[in-house]
Formats: C-alpha cells, sequence, structure tokens
C-alpha cells in the first residue's frame, strides 16, 4: 500500500506538467480544430530558454528567488510569443485550407523547432543547476519533497487561473464563442484572428511553465523531450475529452498515474502499452472522452 | 496546363514515356547511390499510395501507418528466419496479417470522429513498435539481421539494379490496386463518406464497413512494402518503424495532394529526394527540410498535385432498359408505413409527441406544419438517422426498430434532406452512383481484377444511371460537379441520387425550397412521375400551391402532434389547421403590409 501511494505521489507530479501542455492542445483544438503537433516542441523551448537564463544568471551571484523569477518570466513570455509566431507564419494563412494542410505545417514547425534547438544547442542532454533540494517530508513511510509539492501546487494554481480566464474575462467568453461558431463570433464582432494568437499565447505560456519546472525536477533536458511529453499531453487531452479544459486537467493528471502505476506494477517498458490499451478501452466506450459532450448534428 | 483534354492526354502520355524510359536506363547509367535513394522514393511511393487509401480516399486520419509497415516487415523477416520460407512464400501471410491488424485497428475506431482516431492510429503505432522492441521473437531492440534476399530462377536479389526493378513491380502493382479501387463502387463510397458521412449513411451506403475497408486495403500495401523492406535491407530493427516514419508516410500524401496518385506518386520524389539534395546544408540538412515543408504547404495548401474530379464520362446510349421499381407490381392501396404513437425528445424539449399515421402504397402525402413542428424529425426517426423515444415504425410489415440507416434504405425507404447535402466535390452521375451502388451485385474482387462480367455490369449501371438523370432532367449536366449545380438542379440531383437506391418509398424534406415557380411546376410533374414509377413519396413542403396540387393526403404537425389529416381541400377548410398553420387571408396581408412599411422606413 505504501508503494501504491508512492506510486501516486510521482504520477500526480509528472500528471501536473502534462495537464498544463495538455491545456494547450485542447485550447488550440477548441478554437480551431487543429491538433498542434508543434506543441510539445514549444514546451522543450521554454525548459531551453529556461536553461539559457539560469546558466547566464548563474555567474551572477544573484539571490536564487530572483534567478528563477527572471527564468521563468524569459521562458513563459518568449515561448508564448513564439506561439503567436507560429500561429501567424504556419497556421493562420491555412485557416481556410484543408484541413490536414495546416497538420503538416504544424509537423513541420515541430520538426523545425526540434532541428533549430538541437543546431543551437548541440544534440546531447543539457543538465539544468541543480536549484531543488530534496528535502521533504513523509507521511506513513510516503515520501513527498517541498518541491514536488510547491510545482504541484503552482500547476494547480495556472490551471485555476486559466479556467477563471476562460470563464469570467471579455476574452476568455470571446474563446468559448469561437469554440462554438467561429463564423458567428466574427458577426459579432470579435478580432477572431487576435482571439486565436492569444490562444496560442496562453497555451505557449503553460507549456513553457511545465518546460521550466520538468527541466528544474529532472534536472536534464534534449531537443527531443517535446516529443514524448507531447505525445502523452495529447492522449490526456484526447482522454479528458478533446476542447474541454477541465477534461485537459484531469486528463493530464490520470495519464500521469497511469504512467507511474504501469511503470510500477508492470514495467516502465510497457509504460506506452498500457497508456495507449486504456485509452483506447475509454475512446471504445465513451467516444468523446470522458468529459467531452455529444455534438448533435442538425439536417 | 493545357486546357485542351486531348492535348493533355498528349501531354500526359509523354510525361509516362519519359518516366518510363528514364527509369529503365538509371540503373544502366547511375551510381548504386543513386539507385538506392531510387528505391526509396519507391518505397515511399507505395507507402504513400497505401495510406492514401486510408487519408486520400476515405478522409481518416491515419499515424499510425507505419504499424503496417512493420507487420509486414516482421512476418517475412521471421518466417525467413525461423521457418526458411522462401521470400514470395511469405507474401501472402504477410498480407494476411496485415489486413487482420487493420481489422483490428479499425473496428474500435470506426465510431470515433476523424480527430481522435488520429491518437488511435497514433497509439497503435506505438503499441506495435514497442511490442516489437520488448518480444525476444523479434530480436527486442536489434531487430532480425541475416534475411535471405528474395531469389527468382536462380537469380538472388541483392545488387542494387535488381532490388530497383523489383521494387519497380511492385510499385506498379500498387499502382494498378489503387487505381482499380478508386475507380470501385468502394472507392466511391469512400469518397462519398469523406464529403458527408451523415448523408452517405443516409442514402444507403454501409458507412461502418466501408470506413473498415479502407483500413484493411491500407493495411495490405502497409504489409506489402514492409516486406519488400526486409528483403532490400535484409536487416530490420524497432526504429525503422517509428512514429516519425508514419508522419513521413503522412507528408508524401498531402504534400503530393490527397486523393491524387500522381500527387502521392510526386510526394514520394520530395521526401524521398530533397533530403539528398540538400546535403550540400551538412547539419542543415533537417532544419531545411522542415521549412522547405512549411514553405511548399503555404505555397500550395491542396498538394502539390491536387487530385482532379473525374468528370469525363461515357454514359451508355442505349434505351433498351427502362426505369424499374419493385413497387410497380405490387398492390396499391396497400399499407406501406404505419407508425403508431412515434416520440421523441430532445433534452427537455418533446419534438415529437405520439404522432400515428399510416402511408399506402401509391399515394402522394404531405406533411405540413409550422417550423419546428417536428416534421423533419418525423423523418429521421423513419430513416434511422435518430432514435424515436417512444413508438414502433413498421415498413413492409417489418418493425424498423434500431436498424442503422443504409438498413432501413436497403428495405426501401430512401429520402432527400431539408438542407441540400449532396457530395459536392463529386460529379452528378457519381452522386447518383453512390446511391445506386449499395444495390450493385457484382463483387468487389471482380472489380479489382476487372473481370469482364464486372464490366459489363458497370456499364449496365452506367445505364440506369443515365436513365436517373434523364428522369430529373440533369442528363446533360452529368459531367459536372455537384457543388457547382443551381440549387434548383441540385434538389433534383438529391431525387434521382435517392431514386438509385430504388425505394418503395421515398421521402422529400421541403424539396421545394429555393425553387422559383417555374422549377416548382416542374418539380409537380416529377413528384406525380416518381409515383408513377411505383413509388411512393411522402414530403415535407411550405409551399401551398405544390402541396394542394399534388398531394392525395395532407397531414398537419404542430407542436410536435398530429392536428388533421385527410384530403388538400378537406384541409384547406379546417378551423385548427388555418389557426396553427396557414392563417386567414386578412392576416396574410397585414404582415405583408407590415412587413413593406418596415423596408420603406430603413
Amino acid at each position: 500500500m505504501q508503494a501504491f501511494f508512492q506510486f501516486t505521489v510521482e504520477g500526480l507530479t509528472i500528471g501536473a506538467f502534462y495537464a498544463l501542455v495538455a491545456l494547450g492542445y485542447t485550447m488550440v483544438y477548441g478554437i480551431i480544430r487543429l491538433i498542434n503537433f508543434a506543441h510539445g516542441d514549444v514546451f522543450m523551448v521554454g525548459a531551453f530558454l529556461g536553461w539559457t537564463v539560469l546558466v547566464t544568471l548563474a555567474g551572477m551571484h544573484l539571490p536564487m528567488a530572483i534567478g528563477l523569477l527572471v527564468a521563468f518570466a524569459v521562458a513563459l513570455i518568449g515561448s508564448g510569443a513564439l506561439g503567436v509566431l507560429i500561429d501567424r507564419v504556419a497556421y493562420q494563412p491555412l485557416l481556410s485550407a484543408p484541413r490536414l494542410s495546416i497538420l503538416i505545417t504544424a509537423l513541420g514547425v515541430s520538426l523545425a523547432l526540434e532541428n533549430g534547438v538541437l543546431l543551437i544547442y548541440g544534440p546531447g542532454f543539457l543538465t539544468y543547476p541543480h536549484l531543488l533540494s530534496s528535502a521533504g517530508f513523509a507521511i506513513d513511510g510516503v515520501q513527498v519533497s517541498y518541491a514536488q509539492t510547491v510545482m504541484f501546487v503552482i500547476s494547480l494554481l495556472l490551471m485555476v487561473a486559466l479556467y477563471l480566464f476562460v470563464q469570467h474575462t471579455f476574452i476568455g467568453t470571446a474563446m468559448r464563442a469561437l469554440a462554438v461558431d467561429q463564423d458567428a463570433a466574427r458577426l459579432m464582432g470579435i478580432d477572431v484572428e487576435r482571439i486565436i494568437q492569444i490562444t496560442f499565447f496562453v497555451g505557449s505560456f503553460l507549456a513553457a511553465a511545465a518546460g521550466v519546472m520538468e527541466g528544474l525536477y529532472y534536472t536534464q533536458i534534449s531537443f527531443f523531450m517535446g516529443f514524448l511529453l507531447g505525445l502523452r499531453a495529447f492522449t490526456a487531452a484526447v482522454l479528458g475529452g478533446i476542447g474541454n479544459i477541465p477534461g485537459a486537467m484531469a486528463g493530464g493528471l490520470l495519464i500521469g498515474l497511469l504512467e507511474s502505476y504501469g511503470a510500477g506494477y508492470i514495467s516502465s517498458r510497457w509504460t506506452d502499452v498500457f497508456v495507449f490499451l486504456v485509452l483506447i478501452g475509454v475512446l471504445v466506450v465513451k467516444p468523446t472522452g470522458l468529459f467531452g459532450e455529444r455534438v448533435v448534428e442538425r439536417m | 496546363m493545357a486546357a485542351d483534354p486531348a492535348m493533355r492526354a498528349a501531354t500526359t502520355r509523354m510525361l509516362l514515356v519519359a518516366i518510363a524510359a528514364g527509369a529503365i536506363v538509371l540503373p544502366l547509367a547511375a551510381s548504386d547511390y543513386v539507385i538506392d535513394v531510387a528505391i526509396t522514393i519507391l518505397s515511399y511511393g507505395i507507402l504513400g499510395l497505401g495510406l492514401n487509401i486510408v487519408v486520400g480516399y476515405a478522409g481518416l486520419l491515419d499515424l499510425g501507418y507505419a504499424a503496417f509497415f512493420a507487420i509486414g516487415a516482421y512476418t517475412t523477416a521471421l518466417l525467413e528466419t525461423l521457418l526458411h520460407v522462401p521470400f514470395w512464400a511469405t507474401l501472402p501471410p504477410s498480407l494476411a496479417l496485415a489486413a487482420v491488424s487493420g481489422i483490428i485497428i479499425g473496428y474500435p475506431t470506426l465510431r470515433l470522429r476523424s480527430d481522435y482516431l488520429a491518437i488511435v492510429t497514433l497509439g497503435f503505432g506505438e503499441i506495435v513498435r514497442i511490442i516489437a522492441t520488448n518480444l525476444d521473437i523479434t530480436g527486442g531492440p536489434n531487430g532480425i539481421y541475416g534475411i535471405d534476399p528474395p531469389i527468382l530462377f536462380g537469380l538472388q536479389f541483392t545488387s542494387p539494379a535488381l532490388l530497383y526493378g523489383l521494387a519497380w513491380v511492385f510499385l506498379l502493382l500498387v499502382i494498378l490496386f489503387s487505381f482499380r479501387l478508386s475507380a470501385s463502387r468502394l472507392g466511391r463510397a469512400w469518397i462519398s463518406i469523406r464529403e458527408d458521412e451523415t448523408a452517405a449513411e443516409a442514402i444507403g451506403v454501409p458507412t461502418l464497413r466501408v470506413k473498415l475497408l479502407a483500413y484493411v486495403m491500407g493495411a495490405l500495401v502497409g504489409g506489402f512494402g514492409g516486406s519488400l523492406f526486409a528483403a532490400r535491407f535484409g536487416a530490420i530493427d524497432p526504429t525503422g518503424f517509428t512514429y516519425l516514419q508514419s508522419i513521413t508516410f503522412l507528408i508524401v500524401v498531402v504534400l503530393g495532394g490527397m486523393g491524387s496518385m500522381p500527387g502521392v506518386l510526386l510526394g514520394a520524389v520530395i521526401v524521398g529526394g530533397l533530403p539528398e539534395a540538400l546535403r550540400f546544408l551538412a547539419l542543415w540538412r533537417e532544419f531545411g527540410f522542415a521549412i522547405g515543408l512549411i514553405v511548399l504547404m503555404l505555397v500550395r495548401p491542396q498538394g502539390l498535385w491536387p487530385a482532379r474530379i473525374a468528370r469525363r464520362v461515357q454514359l451508355p446510349e442505349d434505351d433498351a432498359g427502362d426505369l424499374s421499381f419493385a413497387g410497380a407490381e405490387a398492390k396499391w392501396g396497400e399499407t406501406l408505413l404505419e407508425v403508431k404513437d412515434l416520440g421523441r425528445d430532445f433534452g427537455g424539449v418533446r419534438a415529437v409527441r405520439g404522432v400515428s399515421f399510416t402511408v399506402h402504397r401509391g399515394e402522394i402525402l404531405s406533411i405540413i406544419g409550422p417550423n419546428g413542428a417536428g416534421k423533419t424529425t418525423v423523418f429521421n426517426c423513419l430513416t434511422g438517422v435518430i432514435r424515436p423515444s417512444r413508438g414502433e415504425i413498421v415498413f413492409r410489415g417489418q418493425r424498423l426498430g434500431r436498424r442503422a440507416p443504409h438498413r432501413v434504405v436497403a428495405l426501401g425507404l430512401s429520402r432527400t434532406f431539408q438542407g441540400i447535402r449532396l457530395f459536392p466535390n463529386m460529379t452528378a452521375y457519381q452522386n447518383v452512383l453512390v446511391g445506386m451502388d449499395p444495390h450493385h451485385r457484382v463483387s468487389l474482387v471482380g472489380e479489382i481484377l476487372g473481370l469482364p462480367s464486372a464490366r459489363r455490369d458497370a456499364q449496365e449501371h452506367l445505364g440506369t444511371c443515365r436513365r436517373l438523370l434523364q428522369f430529373v432532367g440533369l442528363e446533360e449536366e452529368a459531367g459536372r460537379r455537384a457543388g457547382d449545380l443551381p440549387y434548383g438542379d441540385q434538389r433534383r440531383l438529391e431525387i434521382a441520387r435517392a431514386l438509385g437506391a430504388k425505394p418503395e418509398l421515398l421521402l422529400l424534406d421541403e424539396p421545394a425550397a429555393g425553387m422559383n415557380p417555374t422549377e416548382k411546376t416542374a418539380l409537380m410533374g416529377l413528384i406525380r412521375g416518381i409515383r408513377d414509377l411505383g413509388v411512393t413519396v411522402a414530403l415535407i413542403e411550405h409551399d401551398m400551391m405544390l402541396v394542394m396540387g399534388v398531394s392525395d393526403r395532407v397531414l398537419v404537425m404542430d407542436h410536435g402532434a398530429l392536428i388533421a389529416a385527410g384530403p388538400p381541400a378537406a384541409i384547406q377548410r379546417n378551423e385548427r389547421v388555418i389557426d396553427a398553420y396557414l392563417g386567414n387571408d386578412t392576416e396574410a396581408e397585414e404582415t405583408a403590409g407590415t412587413e413593406e412599411e418596415a423596408l420603406w422606413e430603413s
């Protein structure tokens, strides 16, 4: 039983990262029906931006808190801007084109980001500065580090903030309107292109937060890290019901737990098989994901 | 581009001759390196065409296509190394296993929306790769090596030139297969579900089976390509079957042009050749490829060589056959359809509440009533598009129950739609053929092999198609894109498509909407003509001139209930109907007056 709770702690930590990234997939899908394949790589770029800032500041003997704050600020805003740029260059011109062509530019952007980072930073792993102590507390022998707790809380706060943003602000309302009917939203005077850009900014911003935290937590980053995490986060978004924000959060945590239990009880080599089988099983029983709604078609 | 079809055909012929000549000369003149790149391009061509069946024809997203490729490769490798089966004998089991895995992946995903397919197929691809990596029998991460090359008449296929020839043979077979498929009724059904799945199902296309067959056919080609891959390299390992590989195949298809065979082959040349051409970029090569991909997609979003609609059509001219319908011999006046206490709720809204009526064979029945009265919901329940919450529908003595829409059509009940739902990117005659196809006898295998019986049957089929188009007055428009037809023509084409299913009862949902008075008069004639063929007609319509002029009986619905039924003359005098729907003349004039005033003020 102790092992079970230990796996749960690990699963929730990694699941929070998945949830943050899954939100970006689900938001973009919700408003323009695009599976943004480059999103996992934006997460990766966020981790690299954070690393660059931390390494640059390392020689300046600033207090750790300030260093982290600057790193987060640069990574989050920089990635957000990157998200907007990607949207402007590669997606906006194709919004009315056949749907698969925009999917291919998304794949192109993904490849370009991976190879761009590879060219700048090289193919090996980079090591994040060891800033997090492994100190923590134990409940009944289940180890929980302070760092895990803080990161989990930060992730939850970001998710709650996003939820409030989408539900209670004018821009959030516009996003939801866009998700329902883009043409009607445009006719109501909503600046559709700008709302889409804001969506990309917010999604990339959250992904970068996960990127920096993942770097700090696992201390190793590589140009390829976005692929696997992006895959899991996308799975999470679908599991929760793609287009549904609370669904993405729940899906992320669920995938984290599944992965952790899978690795703990079965074998880490079979984790992905386990995760995908659960996903397929859920979709067969409930084709719109756990929290997705049925779409009724008019004739 | 040559506008003249004859000139275009000549250009195509010259291009083909040039390609054939180049292909033959290549192994004699080029270095082994160039031949190797050429084999890679040919392999991409094979797999691209296979994936094109799934993505291009049927419009189903597949991000795990490398799984079938892997299954073919591993089957051949294992049979050769463990059981010493010669290469050629491994092909049937390889194809069979790939096809079975096509069913395994296809079956659970059939009811999913296309976007969910992306992740499920991706997951399937990953599962196959992980299994190959983790099992001992597949050699784990190291894979399988020492696979013997194919041997034919004592000739070992080890040299690049011979492998190159083998790859060409494989590709040509796949081209032929793909071409025959696209021209078959299955090919048409795929395009129809890509265009509008709900409409396809509602006019009789068994959409689930058709989609499953897309996976199976795609998987067959994938397995075929996999076997070739194993033979070519003599060694395989899981890194050859990653998600990135699946993505690469998808790029071949979309970059070239979905659903277009020349496009896919061009895509294969670019995806296989461009990275080689970019070697001068050294480390920047992959990056350059990514940027090139984005730019190409931005410049040509529809692909480099998009699919064209097959406009040319030679409909047989003979007038020997006649339009024949089963209903013609049956007894007029007997009960054809019986609806008992039909009800349907949407959430808290009771759209239809306890409607009962019968339709007699040979009559023309109209259902009228204000908007939101539940008329279309009744039609949707009858055709199985939505399930009734209560009640019973008996058609030709059989309870419809929970039958899928295409099976209702098979029983002899077909329909048109209130908002036109043709397949806009198919020609008029193809639209009608899709409606006719589910009742087509010839076997698919016959069509793919091009058997004489299949050809004869296809000719006959086209003849019926022509007569249907002629019947609705669209013979001249047969080769036009359905989406380009004027509104009234689209309505009539929908009727022809519905008649293609040889219905005994035809449901028309607002057939006159958007038609001008001349067209409406012609439509009345057409509706009577349909009845004279022996087809019973039920229609929903707001145009009273048409309803009163054409109907034998009229049903009136309001707020989900039936409020009156009877011959047109009686309905026109019925007080409840006048209150609920028709209104009296003075009221109508007043409303018209206010509308006019409002118009002037603004």
